[in-house]
């Protein structure tokens, strides 16, 4: 240290001391409260997150009133894991999962009404049952996907039951980020329970032999229709005179806008024949065009893999959903899913395709929920008919549980799995008013209790099953999000003026483009698996395999 | 002091700590760099690190459907570059941000003269001015949605009413009339903002340089040309530099109102690329069209900082 070094030490050291001697706050005063600033800062985090694990933890287990359908519907799925039958999958999970009493399951949900059946009923209800807990990841839909493949790739086992869509199983399947049950079912579950699914169902969730998943929400399109309009003498006699045929619910697509139009033409604007959720992206567009387009003879890949929507299939296909938008209400193309349904509800549309969600809003069921009362109460309960969608209906993405490969507790997540899919826990939860799981097993289509849970829900469980039976499946292999995108840019530029022709031959390029990318090859192994499913194409339904369920 | 320090020094120490004694006088030595260190190391960890990873996964392989992360050279540039949606929606950013930058000046300019002088009420006008600033582009989004939609918006409505004939426009669906929507509510929203940096500036220019054109025999447009506009030029140049750094990442509204349709209408540079990584999952594909998109946000930067500079010299 030279001189000058040590003239500016000392100074600097005499101000410290001074500082010191006046009990102000010196460098080492500071750099002590810094570093317990920091400390704080540090334990802030993983304090306040064990603070929000105990609050959730702290939702009750909501249950009905037992003297409602729901009610006892629940205490049916308590009885069943508590007291049996022994053989039943329910009480055998919930049998060999009390070893696992302590741990937590961190299990992904689509956020928003979806997450509401884990926190206020499946979840509690299981750790009562069993000790396990749960944490409820809330996530959007394609973060789903996305966030369960990074945290796979991270390694970080972060999520043990991922709510996947049944699209993506292939892909997650073969990435290594989901196991398969196959062992773990013969190990734990009644096989019988495996039959209880509805046959377009049962095969959804199975892959290259193996079985990834336990399917988990029959998101099956159906037409609802106002039954007073239909059956009104005065439009019935009009329909007659004008077509020479009677008014009926349609049962093609040519119908289907010929009727829209002609209420339409009579009752508009107190009523028009139809709407659709027409804006790009909520959710889309491609599920009423795979479904039509298939229901027209459309194939969607030639033995090439090359795109075939720029085929007379996917004229017709348009030009009808063209004469269909032109019959319905106006701002029909900027409707989403949920105008749609307040369009309905509050009696301005005749007509709509939609999810099973549909039926219990138009009977007020759903509105029973606060959570879900941000649609509008129904104006027409009493007045709403159930029907199959013209030609085949598509079972528009649906959900699966499946097991994450990187679970640290992957016998007490299969267990979660097979107990909440389990026929009497899985009736209670698509009985929920707030929950968006739809009926899916054939317990719940022939379930008394869901029949009586509003007026007319046994007709709604009658044709959710009808639809199951002539429905078509999303296609499932890699690249689905890519192919859906395409075709929704596609519709959504058509009802803005785009020439139909120009637009298939767009959309197929990009098809074309998206196989390209992911490998012909292997996209062609993914279709051929795909092919094999039932619902598949229109040709391979449940009821052309004559694997048709009926229900009285 | 120099008693002060001569005094301390002969104090007996009451808790010598011979093993930490050479730790503290490190962290004398270097006490500067200790006290900048915590921002350092975040810098590296949130803002280098990421940018450097982005880089790599730029040049491979970083898809959610394509297993394995090969090295790919400049594929996932060339397919950015080759998509014609991509450079639809550059073409479409920047008219769009240029549109509403330039409606933003020219009517926050008109209310900030408007505004300059004291008026009973002025206060409370300006706070009702300034409320859209203060509010989500998420909402703001949403509430014009809920306005224009077709058949539950009241706009058409209201139009109808004024004109006198029935209007039946699809605000949210059909050319032109989508491009005005998105406009609208940015202009909505923004405007107070250039009102806000125009008015300081227009409050900022002395009042005796007005009273002495006057006396001269200025008329008004003379003043506005000759005092106003340059003595505003920097703050003008400034506030059209943020704002056109902010309406250039065009995304909320878009992903409300218009979900990026009908068709690619709507895509922003902003919206094709959340389309790619996070619709599609085509990460690296999204990470080099971010790299490209960062390319040319700097050229216009670099030009309008180099703009902004030049006038503070002058």
């Amino acid at each position: 240290m030279n001189d000058r070094e040590r003239r500016d030490f000392e100074a600097g050291l005499a101000q410290e001391v001074d500082a010191l001697l006046r009990g102000e706050p010196t460098r080492r005063t500071f750099i002590t409260r810094f570093g317990q600033m920091t400390g704080m800062l540090a334990l802030s985090g993983p304090m306040l997150g064990a603070m929000t694990d105990w609050a959730l933890a702290q939702a009750k287990l909501e249950l009905a009133d037992p003297s409602t359908p729901l009610g006892k519907a629940q205490a049916l799925a308590l009885a069943a894991s508590i007291e049996g039958p022994t053989d039943g999958s329910a009480y055998r999970a919930v049998q060999a999962a009390k070893q696992y009493s302590g741990v937590t399951l961190s299990m992904t949900y689509e956020a928003g009404l979806q997450a509401l059946d884990p926190r206020n009923f499946s979840g509690p209800m299981w750790e009562q049952l069993t000790g396990i807990k749960s944490n409820v990841v809330e996530l959007s839909n394609p973060d789903q996907y996305s966030k369960a493949v990074a945290e796979h790739i991270a390694g970080s086992g972060a999520f043990d039951v991922l709510d996947i869509s049944p699209a993506w199983t292939p892909s997650l399947a073969d990435g290594g980020v989901i196991a398969p049950l196959d062992d773990y079912i013969k190990e734990y579950m009644n096989p019988a329970d495996l039959e209880d699914y509805h046959p377009l169902y049962r095969a959804l969730p199975t892959y290259k032999g193996k079985i990834w998943g336990f399917f988990d929400d029959g998101d099956m399109f159906a037409l609802y229709y106002r039954k007073d309009i239909f059956e009104d003498p005065k439009l019935m006699a009009a329909y007659e005179a004008k077509f020479d045929k009677k008014l009926a619910v349609p049962t093609t697509w040519e119908d289907y806008a010929q009727v829209a139009q002609f209420i339409t033409d009579q009752m508009a604007p107190n009523v028009y024949g139809a709407g659709h959720f027409r804006k790009a992206g909520s959710p889309g567009n491609q599920f009423d065009f795979l479904q039509q387009f298939r229901a027209n003879g459309g194939q969607l890949f030639d033995d090439n893999m090359k795109a075939q929507l720029a085929t007379p299939a996917g004229i017709k296909t348009l030009q009808n959903m063209i004469a269909a938008n032109n019959a319905s209400i106006p701002g029909n193309n900027e409707l989403d899913a949920v105008s749609l349904w307040a369009a309905f509800l509050t009696g301005k549309v005749a007509m709509i395709y939609s999810w099973p969600p549909t039926g219990r809003m138009a009977a007020n069921y759903s509105q029973t929920a606060t959570a879900i009362n941000f649609i509008p109460q129904s104006q027409i309960a009493g007045k709403v008919g159930y029907a199959v969608v013209p030609g085949n209906p598509e079972h528009a993405t649906g959900f699966s549980k499946a097991l994450s490969a990187d679970s640290a507790n992957p016998v007490a997540a299969y267990l979660f799995m097979q107990w909440v899919t389990s026929p009497p826990v899985s009736l209670a939860r698509v009985m929920l008013p707030y929950a968006l799981r739809d009926p899916y097993r054939l317990s719940h289509f022939k379930s008394e209790l869901y029949a009586d849970l509003f007026p007319g829900a046994k007709d709604y469980l009658r044709t959710l099953n009808n639809s199951a039976n002539v429905g078509l499946l999303d296609p499932i292999m890699p690249g689905a999000q890519d192919y859906f995108l395409s075709l929704d840019r596609m519709a959504t530029s058509v009802w803005a003026g785009a020439d139909p022709q120009q637009a298939l031959e767009t959309a197929a390029a990009e098809w074309d483009a998206t196989t390209e990318r992911l490998g012909a090859d292997s996209q062609k192994a993914f279709y051929v698996e795909f092919l094999k499913l039932p619902g598949s194409t229109a040709d391979n339904t449940v009821e052309k395999l004559g694997q048709a369920v009926v229900i009285d | 002091m120099a008693e002060t320090l001569a005094t301390f020094r002969q104090m007996p120490l009451r808790h010598p700590r011979p093993r930490t004694a050479g730790f503290s006088a490190w962290c004398d030595r270097h006490f500067k760099w200790l006290l900048v260190a915590p921002a350092v190391v975040l810098i590296l960890a949130l803002s280098i690190y990421p940018l450097m990873f982005s880089l790599v996964v730029s040049f491979i392989n970083y898809d959610f459907q394509v297993p394995g992360h090969a090295f790919v050279g400049l594929k996932n540039f060339e397919r950015v570059v080759f998509d014609p949606v991509a450079r639809w929606s550059l073409v479409l950013t920047a008219l769009l941000s240029f549109s509403c930058v330039a409606i933003e000046f020219l009517l926050g300019l008109a209310i900030a003269m408007a505004m300059v002088k004291s008026f009973r009420g002025r206060g409370l006008v300006m706070s009702i001015l300034i409320v859209p600033l203060f509010i989500s582009p998420v909402i703001v989004g949403q509430a014009w949605t809920l306005l224009l939609q077709r058949p539950f918006g009241p706009t058409n409505y209201l139009l109808t009413q004024l004109l006198g004939q029935e209007v039946t426009i699809s605000w949210l669906t059909e050319r032109p009339w989508i491009y005005i929507s998105l406009i609208i509510a940015d202009v909505w929203q923004w405007t107070p903002f250039m009102f806000v940096i125009l008015l300081a500036g227009l409050t900022s220019i002395p009042p005796n340089l007005y009273e002495a054109a006057e006396l001269d025999g200025v008329d008004g447009w003379q003043a506005f040309t000759a005092i106003t506009l340059p003595h505003l030029g920097p703050m003008i140049l400034l506030a059209i530099t943020f704002r056109l750094l902010d309406a250039i990442r065009l995304f909320d509204t878009i992903f409300i109102m218009t979900g990026g349709g009908p068709g690619t209408q709507t895509y922003t540079a902003s919206y094709y690329l959340y389309t790619v990584g996070f619709t599609q999952f085509h990460l690296s594909q999204a990470t080099a069209g971010s790299w490209l998109f960062l390319i040319f946000t700097a050229a216009v930067v670099t030009f309008l900082v180099r703009r902004l500079l030049k006038a503070e010299v002058a």
